[in-house]
């Protein structure tokens, strides 16, 4: 999990075209940690060669196809033995997860299971057993994917995340985090400590779905994530969330206040599901092409809705 | 950079000398000598190079040697027990769930663990499908071996296990 991906000195964004193989990992050296002001020491240290990291699943391979690559040294601070970053915690109407917490552990966390179920579900469609019993969320949110599949449940729960660095720590709404793909606000000499989830409200239903070219192991070709709230069958409030169809992952405001005030009918759904896949332009890629994206984001809010309705039900 | 790296290997206290940039997986097969973890994708496609690290299946590809300080890691060598094949390689002998073999100490570590997490519940085809999902195997279909996780389950549940 790098600190940030813009304005960094010690990287350069060299995108090797056509490249397969392996790459050889550069030389770093390694540091690990305990207290949070060992890390803000060795900020201090090192500079610009600092780079946080976590569970190292997507590091690895964003070396080894050279999508990085790194001038000189870089210092990598390994923040997933920091016992601080290592915890889910419940407090009055919030979950804080650790930005060091692996996704196997949320996926298995009671917390999570009954304070953000979305959460869970998108986390157990995510990669494999053995990456999620390394990766973090912490780490998916910071190398802002625009796939990542952790952002849409997020963005719907209105999340936050806690930035730590020598003034102290900031709250950031995860709306305002990321800047564009593999960019977010993160400068150097700061560190993603903690994700914030508002808890669910019992008129409140949340779902997700992803589609790729196969089930487990993929990237996503479009995510969705949906949280409405109902009082006597009329939708109070939507938030609607697409991955994959821009350059981060997007809230589609005017498919959200459509929904908004309107009980959740086939013709009410259907609607709202046309103006989500008419307010995204994805691009094509080899993933996919931006016709059936738009498509495919079309069914997956649909299908949503239609969830999130058969939960309250 | 150059660092000692000391972590229990097998049930064996190990010290290693490693360079910092050398994955689990590097470490493991040339320093380790443990080269049933085997180098395929290297980018967590695959599943061939799965180890327990600290009883739960890993990627060694994407794991820093670095950061297993202090940890437990076992290969599939460490299923062996005086010469003798542990009863889940034996399921997999007897149900055909190997062909060409490259990918099966993956796949043995990853059912080792399941098997292990499972307890005295029977396991289902669709929780094997989904726990064993980040292996790949080109050769059996997989039919063959959710038999053999089935047949050593069986062998754990009537005491054949270590």
């Amino acid at each position: 999990m790098p600190d940030n991906s813009a304005g960094n000195n010690a990287m350069r964004n060299t995108v090797m075209k056509n490249f397969i193989g392996a790459r050889a990992m550069p030389d770093l050296v390694y540091h690990s940690p305990k207290e949070m002001s060992d890390l803000m020491s060795l900020f201090d240290t090192h500079g610009t060669s600092a780079r946080v990291v976590a569970g190292c699943t997507d590091f690895i391979p964003s070396i080894r196809t050279g999508r990085w690559c790194f001038d000189h040294e870089p210092n990598l601070i390994d923040i997933t033995k920091m016992p601080v970053l290592n915890q889910i915690e419940k407090t009055d109407d919030v979950l804080k997860i650790g930005a060091g917490v692996s996704l196997t552990r949320i996926l298995e966390s009671p917390e999570v299971k009954v304070h953000c179920p979305v959460l869970a579900q998108a986390v157990e469609q995510m990669a494999s057993l053995q990456v999620r019993n390394t990766a973090t969320m912490g780490g998916n949110i910071c190398m802002a994917s625009p796939a990542a599949d952790t952002v849409p449940p997020l963005l719907v729960s209105d999340a936050w995340v806690i930035i730590h660095d020598a003034q102290g720590e900031h709250r950031v709404l995860l709306t305002d985090f990321f800047t564009g793909p593999g960019r977010s606000v993160l400068t150097q000499g700061q560190v993603l400590t903690h994700i914030c989830i508002p808890v669910k409200k019992s008129n409140e239903a949340a779902w997700f779905q992803k589609i790729g070219t196969r089930t487990a192991v993929i990237i996503s070709v479009v995510s969705a994530a949906v949280q409405v709230s109902v009082t006597n069958g009329i939708c109070e409030t939507a938030r609607i969330a697409l991955g994959s169809v821009a350059p981060t992952s997007v809230r589609v405001a005017g498919a959200e206040t459509f929904l908004e005030g309107k009980p959740l009918d086939e013709q009410v759904i259907k609607e709202c599901a046309r103006l989500a896949a008419q307010a995204i332009s994805p691009i094509s890629d080899l993933r996919s092409s931006k016709e059936y994206r738009k498509d495919v984001a079309q069914t997956l809010v649909k299908r949503s809705i239609l969830a999130c309705r058969e939960v309250l039900k | 950079m150059k660092m000692p790296l000391t972590f229990v290997l097998n049930n064996q206290q190990t010290t290693l000398e490693i360079d910092a940039r050398q994955t689990l997986l590097e470490v493991l097969r040339n320093q380790g000598g443990m080269t049933s973890v085997h180098r395929s994708c290297e980018e967590g496609e695959c599943g061939a190079c799965t180890v327990l690290l600290n009883e739960e299946p890993v990627n060694a590809c994407l794991v820093l040697a670095a950061s297993v300080q202090g940890a437990s890691v076992m290969t599939s060598e460490g299923l062996v027990k005086n010469g003798k094949p542990h009863p889940l390689m034996k399921a997999f002998t007897d149900e055909l769930g190997i062909q060409c073999g490259f990918c099966t100490p993956g796949m043995l570590m990853n059912a080792y663990a399941l098997i292990n997490r499972a307890g005295d519940n029977q396991l289902t085809d669709q929780i094997i499908r989904k726990t064993l999902e980040g292996n790949l195997c080109r050769c059996t279909g997989y039919v063959n071996i959710i038999k053999s996780v089935h047949t050593a389950q069986k062998a754990k549940l009537a005491g054949e296990w270590w």
